[in-house]
């Protein structure tokens, strides 16, 4: 065993990165989902991770970029392109004359569209089969990796998947670890001429920050008017709930119980 | 026979030690280079040493009158000694010198003996268990020889067989003393203080520590900036050598009294860390080897003999053991206790913020939530991660008045982080209100504010520190104001003794300072104290940083409350817990800092304690089961105000008379 | 019987008009006689208020509006008003609206549903030309209520490839049903669930631009589809109005989910069996996880304890009975008793659990700030004024060890009755 991971040669992995964004103050940072993948790609052991990133370069998006450098990198390669592009032709040239075995990414940008749609153009354009939600990366042998898919309320999959193949990281898999400023300073980008592609289709659309999606209003299908009346006269939900005292234990434990089977969590 | 012997004795010992403080300087001239005036220094250092030194040592008076006995007895005897047995002047007046010197240093090695017979557990033994004995060896052998220099006994008193006997016991014993007094000092055995001591005092990183003729006491606790734009060196200090010469002449210097360990807070919690034993790990990295040969307390729950290092080796390892552990490091509440009782007058807290310099710039290993807290402070300017807009919402009802708005006020109120924390609300709506009751003309920043980038500093991101800084003085320097007064302390220092290296320059107070102003001039006027018995916190920010022991005491005293003194207070305070960001790293240990010291308050029976610090407040206020209220001055005061105060106000000037209303409401 | 409904307007108008002299007849042939509710022709409840009421002891009519009446006829009434649900078929679709439902836990899911009333506007947009709603469900489902959802035909695909973790095999059968019905919309659920991602694979494969994250849609005659939509974009922070594309990922609540009437949901299959692909994805099923491992922010049930905790062991007990994750308050850990990383609240971790149970916990505002995004709140607590009462849903006030045993007793004593069931 040991020996043959020994001449196994390094797996190499590449993450892609961009630049996020932060919920509170929009300031730019390195993208959550992002720095995950960094992260989850610097724990695989005897990996050779690299980082590239398409987009344009400006004196905000630099020092997020450089986030990332301080996650332990001496170098990001940059593929140069104007704001607004489609990166998805630069990106996919890159990872084709680069072919890693791995490649790994956030499941959705912190800007612009963010509609998570670029891993899946991706995957299809470079024929690599593409697994979401990726927790951990168990092992890696024989072109094959085994991967633990993360499902909700902390449940996982096994998973098992040919290589070359493109992974897709959420906000379950493990934190980042923290950007250091001293190698983030000292780290390269190294830039690349890459051919830009307009994205004419987010030109034409209307773009404005979030309002509140309006709350879906309870309504009432009332056949009668005294139902109706009785929803419009309805106490407001919330305002304190039972409260037991004076109970034996049993009967405080059935009330207890009552409420766990109500909301089904008891397996 | 020891007219030959006794110069040559003494000039060997004077050319080996020479050898050896020679060896031992280079050891120290590993370090990086420090701009220090050598000449003004050393020319100073007596009077460091005999004032502010001694003033250090002097609290503990029978030390204190032991070490003037001994150590002057023995810098006097070993002077006098070159004179009268090195170059044989034993004329006159100097024998007799050299024999009441001699003899002054045996009576203080009595006391040392005493102190050592059964020593306190902060004392380091091994080596230092013999000083005594050597300390004795050379009083009185030199007092021995000097008999018939000056004609006590006669000259052929140490002829014959049993003279020669004599004699030869006699060399032997002054060979023990030179060689542990003299040689010693080069060669790293307990002396080694002495010589290293003064210099380190001569060369010491902080002058400005030390009084001056012109009066006024020293006090210099500001970290220093770290050069940033400097591509070559690493950030911080990774390598024994990384710190600056004079300061691994400072860890020299160190004479193992364990003072620093008997106040740190987080030893007596049993946290990793005993500030005697990071300082002797700093010297055994200067020289190299391991602490197998350390003699005092370890590090609560880390046995000896696991750690080594070497000059050039790095301090903590990315994993397993080096030198020192990052916990070691990140359990220092920087509470500057330990600093204030050593009696060498070493830094300890400016060492361990180097390293988490390193740790946090370079590795990016600040632990517990410090990496979530620095990133916030990145991101959102404030530790929580708060929405920067929503800085005010506390006061939405206030209707502070706006620097952005007014552009000038006499009082600049600078609020902190605490407008975010609902319990400091509280103090900050009570400080408000005391603000309109004595009538003073005030605005805030609002949401201009940032984080003073306290926190940041002492968890070693020295960047976001530089960075918020910058930003917070170009702000201040929009507006014009005749002082900064703030609630927090950690603020308060660093607003004003931080700030002015990168540009900053302002007059900062304590609420408790300004409210004590505003009683003594009269505009504020308190109902008598109706409640229990009261003690005080003493923030370490406000106290210990800055000197300032006196302003909550003189508020509490208008107040007509008597402090109960806890046992630990003024600079020997013992720290609450929450400071250096240690309740972010969150460094396990045995118990709780803020626990301990609602047992001293729980020890002067005071129903209530009182601080000036927001963070003292959570720390105090988040023991369980306490004996004891948690209140802030300035809720105290607010709450004593009288309606006379108000109408004092209102009358003193139109303009405060809609807030002296407004305060009533909030009120 | 003939499932056709065939109105007779003068007999309505007789039932409605009181005092037409046939009036009691026609009431009494309708099966309604002096029923005071009952089912109108479009799906409205119909009252007759002279039918309610009794005559009271002194010969005047009472009427009893505490609702206790209700239950004489109601019961029948509303029982026959589920089934008489006017049902719709559309028979010969002008088009077709694809919608792939998650089917989470085998069931349609509020999402789901959502996402079927959006594929309902959009198919009955136009009168004249209605279209049909197709939903794929693949996998065994326990579903019943297809009809309610608004769903004309249903694809139901339980071939073994299609089944567990195989987004290759479905998509290809995705790329089958899109030849075979060449659908105007096709609305996918914008879900962890698997919707997001099948939907995204489905556009990819089909190379057209899809939306995602929408949650607004409204008819536009400006756009070439006739609608245009608003989503979400740059990690929820920007609104885009665009055209609605013909494949969309939608959010939960982009429309109101049917409830008036019944569709056909008549199965349909594809038109040749699905082709064998080699799925480059291996599913090696689902991996056991230990509640106690889960990370807190993600767990859905929370046993939380705090300084009022005695019985250790027994508290540990509770949770895995049953089943929660434990969590702790900021005093718990700080005493010794549980690992840092389960500290709930400002200074540990913010959880959204679906139901916390605070053990001994008096809610330090701190500890609630962690907890404010729980559904269900259960305090046990010794101090009925604690401030973790007044934020539980349901609090206990009592010693806790003894409660915690006979929860585990009650819970031990429900599973002992299903197997003995079962």
């Amino acid at each position: 065993m040991q020996p043959e991971t020994a001449t196994t040669p390094a797996l190499e992995a590449t993450v892609l990165v961009s630049v996020g964004r932060h919920p509170v103050t929009g300031r730019a940072r390195r993208a959550d989902q992002d720095a995950r993948g960094v992260e989850l790609a610097k724990s695989l052991p005897n990996a050779r991770v690299g980082l590239l990133y398409a987009g344009h370069l400006g004196s905000d998006n630099e020092s997020a970029l450089r986030g990332y450098l301080g996650m332990g990198f001496e170098t990001l390669s940059l593929l140069e392109q104007p704001e607004g592009a489609d990166v998805l032709p630069a990106l996919a040239e890159a990872l084709e004359a680069s072919s890693p075995q791995l490649v790994i990414t956030g499941e959705r940008a912190e800007q612009g569209e963010g509609s998570g749609l670029l891993p899946f153009l991706l995957a299809e354009r470079l024929g690599w089969p593409l697994v979401t939600s990726l927790a951990a990366v168990e092992s890696v042998e024989n072109g094959q990796a085994t991967l633990l898919q993360a499902l909700p309320r902390g449940q996982r999959r096994r998973l098992k998947v040919r290589l070359p193949a493109l992974l897709t990281v959420d906000a379950s898999a493990p934190a980042p670890r923290q950007s250091a400023y001293g190698p983030s300073r000292r780290g390269r980008l190294d830039t690349r001429a890459a051919e830009a592609s307009e994205d004419t289709a987010w030109a034409e659309w209307q773009v404005q920050p979030a309002r509140k999606r309006p709350k879906r209003l309870k309504i009432v299908k009332a056949t009668s008017a005294r139902d109706r009346f009785k929803a419009a006269a309805a106490k407001a939900e919330g305002g304190g709930g039972q409260v037991l005292s004076d109970v034996t234990p049993e009967e405080g434990a059935e009330a207890i119980f009552k409420l766990l089977r109500e909301e089904d969590v008891l397996r | 026979m020891l007219d030959i012997l006794l110069p040559i004795l003494i000039f060997a010992a004077l050319a080996v030690a020479a050898v050896g403080a020679w060896r031992r300087s280079r050891l120290w001239r590993q370090g990086r280079h420090a701009r220090v005036d050598l000449l003004k220094g050393l020319a100073s250092m007596p009077r460091r040493y005999l004032v502010d030194l001694h003033h250090v040592v002097e609290r503990d008076k029978v030390i204190s009158h032991t070490h003037v006995a001994t150590a002057g007895g023995f810098v006097a005897a070993a002077l006098l000694m070159i004179l009268v047995h090195g170059l044989g002047l034993a004329e006159g007046v100097l024998g007799w010198l050299l024999l009441l010197a001699s003899a002054s240093m045996f009576v203080g090695s009595l006391f040392v003996a005493r102190r050592r017979r059964d020593p306190p557990a902060r004392l380091s033994r091994g080596p230092w268990m013999r000083l005594p004995k050597s300390l004795m060896a050379f009083s009185v052998s030199i007092f021995v020889i000097t008999l018939p220099s000056v004609g006590l006994l006669p000259e052929g008193v140490l002829t014959g067989a049993f003279g020669t006997l004599f004699a030869l016991i006699l060399a032997v014993l002054v060979t023990w003393g030179l060689a542990e007094m003299l040689v010693g000092m080069g060669w790293g055995g307990p002396m080694k203080h002495a010589f290293a001591g003064a210099l380190h005092l001569a060369f010491h990183r902080r002058p400005e520590r030390f009084s001056t003729r012109h009066g006024g006491e020293g006090r210099s606790t500001a970290l220093k900036a770290l050069d940033l734009n400097d591509p070559d060196t690493t950030l911080g200090v990774e390598k024994p050598s990384d710190f600056t010469w004079n300061q691994l002449l400072g860890f020299d210097a160190c004479v193992q009294c364990g003072r620093c360990e008997a106040v740190c807070p987080a030893f007596a919690a049993g946290q990793p860390l005993n500030p005697k034993k990071l300082i002797q790990d700093m010297v055994v990295g200067l020289a190299g080897g391991s602490d197998a040969h350390y003699t005092g307390s370890p590090y609560p729950d880390r046995p000896v003999g696991e750690h080594h290092g070497t000059p050039h080796g790095p301090i903590v390892a990315r994993e397993g053991k080096a030198l020192v552990d990052a916990e070691t490091l990140w359990s220092c509440t920087t509470c500057r206790a330990c600093v204030e009782e050593c009696p060498m007058m070493i830094e300890h807290v400016d060492a361990i913020v180097d390293m988490r310099r390193f740790l946090t710039l370079e590795h990016g290993q600040t632990p517990g939530k410090g990496a979530e807290v620095l990133d916030n402070l990145i991101a959102t300017d404030n530790p929580g991660g708060f929405d920067p807009g929503a800085r005010m919402h506390w006061a939405a009802d206030l209707e502070l008045p706006l620097m952005s708005r007014r552009g000038q006020a006499e009082v600049l109120l600078w609020l902190g982080d605490g407008a975010y924390d609902m319990r400091n609300q509280r103090t900050l709506r009570a400080l408000v209100k005391i603000m309109r009751a004595a009538g003073v003309d005030f605005a805030v920043l609002g949401d201009e504010e940032r984080d003073s980038g306290d926190v940041a500093r002492r968890l070693g991101d020295e960047a976001t520190f530089q960075s918020l800084a910058r930003r917070n003085i170009a702000t201040l320097d929009q507006y014009r104001f005749a002082r900064i007064v703030t609630c927090d302390p950690h603020s308060f220092h660093v607003l004003g003794n931080e700030y002015g290296e990168l540009g900053g320059h302002y007059r900062v107070s304590h609420h408790s300072t300004f409210i004590g102003e505003l009683h003594d001039a009269g505009r504020l006027a308190f109902r008598p104290w109706k409640g229990g018995r009261v003690t005080y916190h003493d923030p370490c920010y406000l106290g210990r940083y800055n000197g300032e022991f006196e302003a909550p005491r003189h508020v509490l005293r208008a107040l007509g409350i008597e402090v109960a003194e806890m046992q630990r207070s003024g600079f020997r305070s013992r720290c609450c817990g929450g400071g250096g960001g240690a309740p972010i790293t969150d460094i396990p240990g045995k118990q709780r800092i803020p626990d301990m010291r609602m047992g001293d308050v729980q020890e002067t029976q005071a129903d209530l304690v009182a601080v000036g610090c927001p963070q003292c407040t959570v720390m105090l206020e988040g023991v369980v089961d306490s004996t004891a209220d948690v209140r802030d001055i300035a809720e105290l005061v607010a709450e004593a105000l009288t309606d006379q105060t108000d109408q004092t106000a209102a009358t003193a000037g139109e303009s405060a008379q809609p807030e002296a209303s407004l305060a009533r409401e909030v009120a | 019987m003939s499932e056709v409904q065939r109105r007779d307007p003068r007999r309505e108008w007789i039932a409605r008009n009181r005092l037409h002299p046939q009036h009691s007849e026609v009431m009494a042939e309708l099966g309604r006689g002096a029923a005071s509710e009952w089912m109108g022709p479009h799906g409205v409840l119909r009252r007759n208020p002279h039918a309610v009421g009794f005559t009271g002891p002194n010969g005047v009519k009472r009427i009893d509006r505490s609702g206790a009446q209700q239950g004489v006829t109601g019961g029948g009434a509303s029982a026959a008003a589920a089934q008489q649900k006017p049902r719709v078929e559309i028979s010969d679709p002008a088009f077709s609206v694809v919608v792939v439902p998650d089917m989470a836990g085998g069931r349609l899911s509020g999402h789901d549903r959502d996402l079927l009333g959006l594929a309902r506007r959009l198919a009955d947009a136009d009168d004249q030309a209605p279209g049909a709603v197709l939903a794929v469900v693949f996998g065994a489902h326990k579903e019943s209520g297809f009809e309610e959802a608004g769903i004309d035909r249903l694809l139901h695909l339980e071939s073994s490839d299609v089944t567990g973790y195989a987004p290759e095999a479905r998509l290809s059968a995705l790329g089958m049903i899109d030849m075979a019905w060449s659908p105007r919309h096709w609305l996918l659920p914008d879900s962890k669930l698997g919707g997001g991602e099948l939907g995204r694979r489905l556009a990819a494969r089909l190379g057209e631009r899809p939306v995602a994250g929408v949650w607004q849609v409204e008819a536009d005659p400006g756009q070439a589809t006739g609608w245009r939509c608003i989503t979400r974009g740059a990690a929820e922070s920007l609104d885009i109005q665009r055209e609605l594309p013909r494949i969309a990922l939608a959010l939960a609540e982009c429309a109101e989910p049917v409830s008036d009437i019944r569709h056909a949901a008549t199965p349909v299959a594809l038109p040749e069996p699905l082709p064998a692909t080699l799925s480059r994805i291996e599913d090696l099923g689902q991996v056991p996880v230990d509640p106690a491992g889960v990370a807190l922010s993600e767990a859905e049930f929370i046993l939380s304890a705090g300084n009022g905790v005695r019985d250790w062991d027994g508290f540990h007990h509770t949770a895995e009975v049953l089943g929660a994750t434990e969590g702790a308050s900021r005093v718990a850990v700080d005493d010794g008793y549980m690992a840092r990383d389960r500290q709930v609240g400002a200074t540990g971790t913010w959880v959204t659990a679906r139901v916390y149970i605070a053990v001994g916990i008096s809610g330090a505002i701190q500890h609630l700030q962690g907890i404010q995004t729980c559904e269900k709140v259960i305090a046990i607590n010794m101090d009925p004024g604690c401030d973790m009462f007044k934020r539980a849903d349901l609090a206990v006030v009592g010693d806790s060890t003894r409660i915690l045993q006979a929860l585990v007793a009650r819970v031990q004593q429900s599973r002992e009755e299903q197997r003995d069931a079962a």
